[in-house]
């Protein structure tokens, strides 16, 4: 048995909807069959008011043992570094994350704003917040940069606007299964069985991105969405397009451009009035090229790619 | 048209997706049929141009077997040796 306290800082419960949304082990699952024991959930949890309290005082004390702490939405500082703006069982929730990230034996940042920070932490940030061991790309987190759960880990980040449901479970049955060695991270400290392959890896448009076959609009079902509408999939880590939102579709099957979600930049640019959804270019070249790629090689690609375009390339293939 | 040295404005090479536009717009002012127009706002040359030897036949607008800028905005035939500061890829 592994337990599990879930509590939300500043967030929108977005991770906790798709969590509820999990199929792969669902939510009733981790509970069923994989021994996991949901000692509190914002959305689930039985206890209330003093009880509450008195079960997360239980966990710091060490009288329940906590395995796995899961901290969804940002760690709100404000004002003055008090953390007062977000209060949560009669104290602010920031000192709650301290002290129960110190006794648990494993710490899981789920989503944007618990990772790095997401949209509450963008300028000018007024509530101060910060993801639990990163804000953006640095190790400017809540926790510090030196922290390690009491297993040894650093915070596991499962980045998202929201997090996928799978990529959550999966995780919280490998950790609550004993197979938390498994779980290699990467540099940001994400699982690097999602995180390694790009968004664009099983991307359907993939031949239209070869071939420069550019969709203009949204639901465009010819194209790839990287030329005109700004899609990030060759240059954000995540399995959308291998592990399906609903088991059906993702953004770019739909027509709608990967937003790079998965990555510390989130949300990008300058959010300006024409800026999002918008492929930015420096003199006619993509402004962000897919990883590992540099202008000349792009510039080389391109003529050899167009010079082999078959002639389907040009045309619409989906003919109902 | 281009042959017989029709003069078209090459420069300025718009920086920015924000300056494209702003030339994007220009052309659609043109009135649908007016060739020449097109030509000269989009700064048509018939050789590749720049540091880069930029050629339609890079340019994410070129269809190679039709020959064919598929900029909406152009909509013309062109060679995959020639250029336009909508040169985009
Ligand atoms: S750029 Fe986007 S739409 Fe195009 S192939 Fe990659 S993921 Fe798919
Ligand atoms: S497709 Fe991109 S924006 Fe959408 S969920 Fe996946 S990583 Fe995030
Ligand atoms: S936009 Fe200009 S450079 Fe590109 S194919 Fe059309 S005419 Fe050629």
């Amino acid at each position: 048995m592994a337990n599990l306290l879930w509590l939300q800082g500043g967030a929108c419960s977005g991770n906790t909807m798709s969590f509820l949304n999990a199929e792969e082990p669902s939510a009733c699952d981790l509970v069923t069959d994989f021994g996991i024991n949901v000692l509190w959930h914002p959305s689930l949890g039985m206890e209330l008011g003093d009880n509450l309290q008195q079960m997360l005082r239980d966990c710091i004390s060490g009288k329940i043992k906590l395995d796995i702490f899961v901290f969804e939405g940002s760690v709100v500082q404000a004002p003055d570094g008090t953390g007062e703006w977000n209060r949560f069982a009669g104290r602010a929730m920031k000192d709650w994350v301290q002290e129960l990230s110190d006794v648990s034996d494993f710490v899981v940042a789920l989503g944007d704003c618990a990772t790095w920070g997401g949209i509450p932490a963008t300028a000018p940030n007024p509530s101060e917040s910060v993801g639990l061991q990163f804000l953006k790309r640095d190790h400017g987190g809540f926790l510090g940069k030196g922290f390690k759960s009491k297993a040894g880990l650093p915070v596991i980040n499962i980045p998202g606007c929201p997090a996928h449901p799978d990529w959550v479970t999966q995780i919280l049955v490998g950790v609550a299964t004993g197979h938390a060695g498994d779980v290699a991270l990467d540099e940001f400290q994400r699982p690097k069985t999602f995180f390694q392959s790009f968004t664009q890896t099983g991307c359907t448009r993939n031949m239209h991105f070869a071939y420069k076959v550019s969709a203009t609009e949204f639901g465009q079902r010819k194209g790839c969405l990287f030329y005109d509408l700004g899609c990030r999939g060759p240059m954000t880590h995540s399995p959308c397009n291998r592990i399906l939102w609903n088991r059906q579709s993702s953004k770019t099957r739909a027509g709608m451009p990967c937003m790079g979600c998965t990555e510390p930049e989130f949300p990008f640019f300058d959010l300006a009035p024409g800026t999002v959804f918008k492929t930015q270019t420096v003199m006619g070249v993509p402004k962000d090229l897919p990883e590992g790629v540099d202008k000349k090689g792009y510039i080389k690609l391109t003529g050899a790619a167009k010079t082999a375009a078959p002639q389907w390339a040009e045309e619409d293939m989906f003919v109902v | 048209m281009m042959e017989d040295g029709l003069k078209t404005q090459t420069e300025p090479f718009p920086e920015d997706h924000v300056q494209f536009e702003a030339v994007l717009k220009e052309l659609r002012e043109l009135p649908e049929d007016d060739l020449e127009g097109k030509l000269v706002v989009s700064g048509f040359v018939d050789h590749p141009y720049g540091e880069d030897d930029q050629r339609c036949l890079e340019c994410m607008y070129y269809l190679v077997h039709r020959k064919w800028c598929d900029l909406p905005e152009l909509a013309v035939p062109v060679e995959p040796e020639w250029w336009c500061r909508l040169w985009r890829i």
